[in-house]
């Protein structure tokens, strides 16, 4: 078996890498996939947090690196899924203590025994982003319609493209409130797609059920009636190479499909 | 007084129309924010080097025009696919021939200024080396040397090369060169 290395990266915090992360990780899992999730983000780790396993961490990134553990013994596997493991980050250490050619060997070992290894990268693009990138052969880029994550994104694909073992980076599109775009208040899809010129690979609207999934411990993809939910299983499923269509956010979001799901809930309920 | 109400009324409908269909979306200025930042951010064009290409701007199209320098914009801007450099001028009005002509000889004397001096300075330094070479050679006739370089820095001779004060180089005339000489020897 030879897995695929994705580095899921954005160059501005607070867009959603790591929620991305561990969505596009867990619907990969559902969809019969051994994943593997590796935190790169040291003394800053929040992997864990999302996908609430917190509590069984016992070695990290750097207890590999330093030979304190085996990789195997490191890998946690997730609560659900069997298939589905993450690699902790350590929390008391900083971005020099794993180099690039170690995270590039940690990858080449678990390719073997995984389909996708998917890289979460910490902000910036300093150190820590040149680790995460170094063991990786595809790119996604998470950015939200937001100027100064649009600027950062660009700048991002820019180091991406300078780099020989990337091959392909996609562009994911955070928190896109449909209902500003309409208004003309923020910028849209097709604006963000245009300026940064990158193949889209994921919308994702805003969604306050993002909040109460990432306090439980349980991304969002578990629940299927969420449309953030949706939007994750559909960028799994277009990684894996179907062909799926884009939401109509906007159709989805409108009062007529609110109240629609609303009287299906009900009906759901009685039977 | 009633009149009064309704114009009023009227312009402020009218000013709340045309507000909605003058005013920029958000969406918008966002859009064209980002693009007009990313071109920077993508060309090694730093901010130093667009404000040297403002300045010779200026000096070039101030001799044809006479304009409004401090609102002067040059922006880089993104034409389709294509960067494109923007140059926004307020003009105050244009130069007539007359101007334009007395701009240009002016600048061309400038110029002629400019290579002249350039021209000097090779000579003088030249002229250093070679007073150092044949200083080197005939040391202890130095004082023959530095005679020799003081007429040539001022080959015109319209001031006199011993003092450089005095516009004679005559030897009669430039009383601190004989007391000069006097004292050396």
């Amino acid at each position: 078996m030879s897995g695929r290395v994705i580095v899921i990266t954005s160059g501005k915090g607070g867009v959603g890498k790591t929620t991305t992360n561990a969505n596009i990780g867990t619907a990969l899992a559902k969809a019969g996939n051994k994943v593997v999730m590796i935190d790169t983000d040291l003394g800053l780790r929040n992997l864990d947090l999302l996908l609430g396993l917190e509590n069984r961490i016992v070695y990290t990134i750097v207890d590999v690196v330093e030979e304190r553990c085996k990789l195997k013994q490191a890998l946690v596997k997730d609560k659900k899924n069997p298939n589905l493991c993450l690699l902790a980050a350590a929390q008391t250490r900083d971005k020099t203590a794993v180099t690039e050619e170690q995270l590039k060997d940690i990858c080449e070992k678990l390719k073997k025994d995984f389909d996708f290894i998917l890289v979460d990268c910490p902000a910036g693009i300093e150190q820590g982003f040149q680790n995460a990138v170094a063991g990786a052969t595809e790119a996604i880029v998470v950015t939200t319609p937001e100027m100064s994550a649009v600027r950062d994104a660009d700048r991002i694909i820019g180091l991406l493209e300078a780099k020989e073992e990337i091959q392909s980076y996609k562009l994911l599109l955070n928190r896109v409130r449909p209902n500003l775009i309409k208004s003309n208040d923020m910028m849209s899809v097709e604006d963000v797609v245009e300026i940064l010129s990158a193949e889209l690979i994921g919308i994702i609207p805003e969604d306050t059920g993002i909040i109460t999934s990432t306090n439980k411990g349980e991304p969002i993809v578990n629940d299927e009636k969420s449309l953030a939910g949706r939007a994750y299983m559909n960028v799994a499923r277009r990684i894996i190479g179907e062909e799926v269509e884009f939401l109509n956010l906007e159709e989805e979001t409108s009062v007529v499909a609110r109240v629609k799901k609303f009287f299906k809930g009900l009906v759901g309920k009685e039977k | 007084m009633r009149d009064n109400i309704f114009t009023e009324l009227y312009n402020k409908l009218l000013g709340f129309f045309r507000q909605a269909e003058e005013e920029e979306s958000a969406k918008d200025v966002a859009c064209n924010r980002l693009r007009v930042v990313l071109m920077q951010d993508r060309t090694n064009l730093t901010p130093q080097i667009l404000e040297r290409m403002r300045g010779e701007l200026v000096e070039l199209l101030s001799k044809y025009l006479e304009m409004d320098k401090e609102a002067l914009e040059l922006n880089l801007e993104q034409e389709g696919d294509q960067m494109a450099l923007m140059l926004s001028i307020p003009v105050i009005r244009a130069k007539d021939e007359e101007e334009i002509e007395q701009a240009l000889a002016e600048e061309e004397a400038k110029k002629a200024e400019e290579s002249e001096e350039e021209a000097e300075e090779v000579e003088e330094v030249e002229e250093v080396e070679e007073t150092e070479e044949v200083s080197e050679e005939l040391a202890g006739k130095t004082e023959d040397v530095e005679e020799e370089k003081n007429t040539k820095e001022f080959p015109n001779k319209e001031i006199c090369g011993d003092c450089n004060e005095c516009e004679f180089s005559d030897d009669i005339e430039c009383e601190k060169k004989n007391s000069l000489k006097k004292s050396k020897k």
